[in-house]
């Protein structure tokens, strides 16, 4: 024990008279290590911060409701499911209209259509909305409520207003404060791409979530939206289906039954695959999970690549360190250094320095991957377990690379050694 | 020779065989010699005369290819590289012609070294290495690094390293090789001040004055001993 404390010493000795005088060279070995930890850190970093809203989003979401979509609305993962088919056909009115009529064990059905974000102008009079819109959707009186907005002056969409198609707006906080700051909005006209709209309702401000307002929003009846802005053929036009159950422990007989009722309007056979997508929030979390899962293997394999390289980086370096001490290794010898000494000494050195560019790459990680969070909105974390595994892995490269320079050391020859010059 | 003296080092009739290429060089050609408490030993010979080699054998540096070494009746000739390691660290004191220092370590540090590969708790290793560095009188000298001291001081910051571990035997090489005469002198006369001490001591050189000083004479000539007197 008493000797492991001396080589401990004695290497950290070592190692910082190594990197005084050969400073360049070390932090380039460092360098390797740094950069294949650091971006380890920085996306761990990055996917807990999401991980963390994500869970906030989706506890957010009433979890008795599931979607039918045409494609899997989120495609955000590599390779994977992928960007669907273009082939599928789009989910109409008459289509929903059709399921609404049928369907027993769901309680509520909405559809809605949504541009995320909108390029669609915004004004008031003379002035104009400087941002875009982060949502401008269609739909009814049920979609506030499953999206867990509140309003706090003015009505919410009513039947009347799909029936009839009218042009009235609910409004999120942003628009207010932007384009109403000093007056009441209800009743006012707002113009969406110069339509000319009355503002029923303002929307309690959410704040963000994955950086993106939540507030800068505008709805519009469903009926209202497919008519003036989804094209030619708005009975053609894609739509969402919201379905919701009546408690969480019936979603799955009333998702089974959405299924079946919707192939048989759709009259798909038997045995052929459902030509539209259906997603519970347990599938969004898989798909994130998907994401998150592709991501950190992607970024494993360019981590594992940098650290493999500043490995032999380490080797190098304790090659070279070794051919620069040889002398003092025999001299050592002489005085009663054993082989194992030499070896745990070297060894040491070895895992040391990958310590130190681990560390160098934690702490640059951590800022990077926080900086990244912050940019999108989110709190800072620190990836503790990731951490953990990053001190493990640079202690392991230390053992594997600093092993072959450890052993040759080892085996030196004490009197040739000293003769070394 | 005092036979009443207690034997430290007995070596019999040992050989030491190279192979270099087709030729085969005896460095050690039979060659058996004790040594007792307190000898004061010059070995002297030619260069090629096989006096490293005794050196290096007597150091545990290398062991013989035939015959028997004992050191404090331990069976040296027949130990594994820890097992010399061992010896070298508990029974041997170096002083090399070169002084052989860590440049990046001070004195102190230097002196510590030996210790390091011994069992001592972090204190003793502090107080012997301060002690042995006293003795050769170089207590205001410990935070100095081999760089910024004069090569007689180096060799004395050496033979504190030397004494550090109280070795039964000194083995010194050419101490005075690298040394002007002043330095060597006073170093040679450090190794008397040893002797009295009750030190064992084996100065291999090639220098008449050095080997004067020696109670025992030692030659070497192509691998046997031809004087020991």
């Amino acid at each position: 024990m008493n000797r492991i404390i001396n080589y401990l010493r004695d290497a950290i000795g070592g190692v910082l008279s190594y990197f005084g005088q050969t400073k360049l060279r070390t932090s380039l070995t460092l360098l390797g290590i740094t950069v294949g930890v650091s971006s380890i850190i920085a996306i761990m970093t990055v996917l807990a911060t999401f991980e963390k809203s994500y869970d906030g989003l989706v506890s957010d979401m009433k979890t008795n409701v599931f979607y039918i979509t045409k494609d899997n609305p989120v495609q955000i993962s590599f390779g994977g499911s992928g960007r669907g088919d273009r082939n599928k056909p789009n989910i109409t009115w008459s289509e929903y209209e059709q399921l609404k009529r049928s369907l027993s064990l769901t309680k509520n059905i909405s559809a809605t259509v949504a541009e995320e974000p909108s390029e669609r102008t915004i004004s008031v009079g003379k002035n104009e909305l400087n941002n875009k819109l982060t949502s401008f959707w269609g739909g009814d009186a049920a979609i506030l409520s499953l999206n867990k907005y509140e309003i706090i002056s003015g009505r919410n969409l009513n039947q009347q207003d799909i029936d009839n198609s009218t042009r009235v707006a609910l409004i999120g906080y942003d628009i207010k404060e932007e384009l109403f700051p000093y007056s009441d909005p209800i009743g006012e006209t707002i113009k969406i791409d110069n339509l000319p709209f009355q503002v029923i309702g303002l929307l309690a401000p959410k704040g963000e979530m994955l950086g993106q307002s939540m507030d800068a929003m505008i709805g519009i009846p469903i009926s209202t939206f497919l008519q003036y802005f989804s094209g030619r053929n708005w009975r053609r036009a894609d739509i969402m289906l919201i379905l919701e159950s009546e408690s969480m422990d019936t979603v799955d007989a009333a998702t089974d039954e959405a299924v079946g009722v919707f192939r048989a309007i759709r009259k798909i056979p038997p045995g052929a695959e459902n030509n539209f997508y259906i997603a519970t929030n347990d599938q969004l979390m898989d798909t994130f999970g998907d994401f998150a899962g592709s991501l950190t293997l992607f970024i494993g394999l360019v981590a594992g690549i940098s650290l493999l390289v500043a490995g032999i980086g380490i080797a190098n370096i304790m090659l070279v360190s070794l051919t620069e001490r040889i002398k003092e290794i025999g001299v050592r010898k002489a005085l009663g250094a054993r082989k194992i000494d030499i070896f745990l000494q070297f060894l040491i050195e070895a895992i040391l320095i990958s310590l130190l560019g681990g560390i160098v790459g934690i702490i640059l990680g951590l800022a990077f991957g926080n900086v990244v969070a912050f940019f999108l909105g989110q709190d800072p974390v620190i990836p503790l377990d990731w951490v953990f595994y990053s001190i493990q892995i640079c202690a392991s490269m230390g053992i594997i690379f600093g092993l072959y320079p450890a052993i040759k050391a080892s085996n030196l020859n004490p009197i040739d050694s000293m003769r070394y010059d | 020779m005092p036979k009443s003296k207690k034997e430290i080092i007995a070596i019999d009739s040992i050989s030491k065989i190279y192979h270099l290429g087709d030729n085969v060089v005896k460095a050690l050609d039979d060659v058996s010699i004790s040594i007792y408490e307190n000898d004061f030993i010059s070995i002297m010979g030619p260069s090629g005369s096989g006096k490293s080699t005794l050196m290096n054998i007597i150091g545990c540096l290398d062991v013989p290819t035939k015959g028997v070494y004992k050191f404090s009746n331990e069976l040296i000739s027949e130990m594994n590289d820890s097992q010399l390691a061992n010896i070298r660290n508990e029974k041997i004191g170096f002083v090399f012609q070169t002084f052989n220092l860590l440049p990046k370590l001070t004195s102190l540090q230097n002196v510590e070294v030996p210790l390091i590969y011994s069992p001592l708790g972090r204190t003793e290793r502090l107080q012997r290495a301060e002690e042995a560095l006293r003795i050769v009188g170089l207590s205001d000298r410990m935070a100095h690094k081999p760089s910024e001291l004069s090569g007689g001081q180096r060799q004395r910051v050496a033979i504190a390293r030397a004494l550090a571990n109280k070795p039964s035997i000194i083995l010194a090489d050419e101490p005075t090789g690298n040394l002007d005469s002043k330095s060597g002198v006073e170093i040679l006369n450090f190794f008397d001040e040893l002797h009295k001490a009750g030190n064992t001591l084996i100065i291999v050189t090639h220098e008449e004055s050095v080997a004067k000083r020696a109670k025992r004479r030692v030659e070497l000539f192509d691998g046997k001993i031809v004087v020991d007197e």
